[in-house]
């Protein structure tokens, strides 16, 4: 009995969600995709940062894509806004030869430069995803926009689209550069372009998961709101989920639908930016 | 009717197993003290009281960094630049820069050490004080390690970062002394590593620890013969290296 109740929760239950994340995805506009509500299994069995839970959501409208170059510009063009990158000239940027988790700090990194004026500009990057912005900047482009930052759980239900696995095709990490912008070499010291870019790729270039989110895990890391089970109490870092182009499966491999990452407000970093949330 | 009877129960019954299978089981106490004691710091002592009224002064950057000014720092002699660095990493560290909690840690040899700073690493010009002072760094880790009888997390992320291998018999006498710190093992291993010691690059706990599949978690059992392998390793390594 109890192995017949195992295999309907492992076979069933994704199917049916998948189902109804697939009509879901058919009466949105191509830029949102609607999360049903009802209640979806989060988390991993034994894994403290994100332990295994049912989870209700009401529904929400989630972004296909990522936050781009050119929805940022509009911003910045609309309100002349300032980010944390260009004030405080503390951005990390990344370039080959780097050590595991090493990143440079560059005064002249921001978003229209996210890995320093030498390294190249936006120009024709405009559609691949903002970078180079912090939680702040992040925050005040949802203000401005209307829309806001998924919660933890609501990033975790999008990605999953349904599945209970690691990753939302199951367990297998090789299919990773099917579906991502992640990086292949062993280490950070030479450049990894084989999956055909060095930093960001534009938004979906990979393809999309079932219920039709692009670059879930890769490209770059997407802030979120809420606290991870394993904060400090008066912690005041924030997290971001997904994996990104810097990411490998043997430095970090966050590119999935169970690990969360965690960093300061205010930092920086060119594989760091948002999807958003309609409100 | 039927259907929906059969969904209905089908739902109650994925429920109960989902409820079952949230049961979350912590990593036993040992190996939790043991992930506690293997990411505590050493606090040098070198001009703390002067080196923790600076840092207290100073207030946190926008960015929610801390970083002494350079009047501040350049004001600091060597040794209490030494502690500086050693209790207080300047910049953001990058958001996947987390390490999940691990069971059973008490019976693992880790590729890689426990972190000695949450959510920030070393500046640029913190890394480079160490290196270009490796030989006062060396020197002052062996008369604080003397005093104290352990190495914590931040003296041996220092080691690395100098890559300290003239520390190596060193060490191998402070794991003796109790053999409780197995991150002392691991940094053998990544002085062997970063000085591409051949005999240890083409081994069995090479290729499962910094091989091709290798990652931040990946380890070895903690056995007396892993133990002693490494440790040997280590001897050849500084014997070959130090003629």
């Amino acid at each position: 009995m109890k192995t017949f109740l195992k295999y309907c929760l492992q076979h069933i239950t994704p199917v049916l969600l998948m189902l109804a994340g697939v009509n879901a995805v058919k009466g949105q506009s191509p830029a949102f995709v609607h999360v049903p509500a009802g209640e979806y299994k989060v988390g991993k069995k034994d894994y403290p940062m994100n332990p295994l839970r049912i989870v209700h959501t009401d529904g929400f409208d989630i972004a296909a894509t990522e936050l781009t170059n050119t929805d940022f510009e509009k911003f910045v063009q609309a309100t002349g806004y300032v980010t944390d990158a260009e004030r405080l000239k503390n951005a990390l940027v990344f370039e080959p030869g780097l050590r595991e988790f090493r990143w440079l700090e560059d005064s002249t990194a921001y978003w229209r430069y996210p890995n320093g004026i030498s390294r190249g500009g936006i120009t024709s990057k405009m559609n691949h995803p903002v970078t180079c912005i912090s939680y702040r900047d992040a925050i005040a482009y949802c203000q401005w926009a209307g829309v806001r930052l998924p919660t933890l759980d609501e990033w975790e239900i999008a990605s999953r689209a349904g599945a209970s696995t690691t990753y939302f095709w199951g367990d297998d990490l090789l299919e990773i550069s099917t579906y991502a912008n992640v990086w292949h070499g062993r280490d950070h010291l030479k450049a990894d372009s084989s999956d055909g870019f060095l930093y960001t790729a534009p938004v979906a270039s990979f393809k999309p998961n079932p219920w039709g989110l692009y670059d879930v895990y890769g490209n770059i890391f997407e802030f979120c709101e809420g606290r991870a089970p394993t904060d400090e109490k008066n912690s005041r870092v924030v997290h971001a989920r997904g994996g990104s182009w810097w990411c490998s499966k043997n430095s970090c491999s966050f590119f999935n639908s169970v690990d969360i990452g965690r960093v300061k407000r205010g930092a920086s970093f060119s594989n760091l930016g948002l999807r958003v949330v309609k409100k | 009717m039927k259907y929906l009877m059969f969904v209905a129960a089908l739902f109650g019954v994925l429920r109960l197993s989902a409820q079952e299978e949230t049961e979350y089981r912590d990593p036993s106490k040992t190996s939790q003290s043991y992930g506690d004691y293997r990411g505590k710091k050493t606090v040098p002592p070198y001009g703390l009281a002067k080196v923790k009224a600076l840092i207290d002064k100073t207030p946190f950057g926008d960015d929610e960094s801390l970083r002494l000014s350079n009047k501040d720092y350049m004001g600091l002699s060597l040794r209490e630049k030494f502690t500086y660095h050693l209790i207080h990493a300047e910049i953001s560290a990058q958001n996947c820069d987390v390490r999940p909690p691990i069971q059973d840690e008490d019976k693992k040899i880790f590729g890689q050490m426990a972190e000695g700073f949450n959510e920030s690493v070393w500046s640029d010009r913190q890394s480079k004080f160490l290196i270009s002072n490796r030989d006062s760094v060396m020197a002052l880790i062996k008369e604080s390690v003397n005093r104290s009888k352990r190495m914590g997390a931040n003296y041996k992320m220092a080691i690395t970062e100098v890559n300290g291998w003239e520390m190596i018999p060193f060490i191998i006498d402070l794991y003796n002394a109790d053999h409780k710190d197995r991150d002392l093992l691991t940094l053998l291993m990544l002085l062997l590593k970063n000085n591409e010691y051949k005999p240890f690059m083409t081994s069995l706990s090479y290729r499962k620890l910094y091989g091709d599949d290798g990652n931040y978690q990946s380890y070895i059992d903690f056995n007396k013969a892993n133990e002693d392998l490494i440790m040997q390793r280590a001897r050849d390594f500084y014997s070959t290296r130090g003629k």
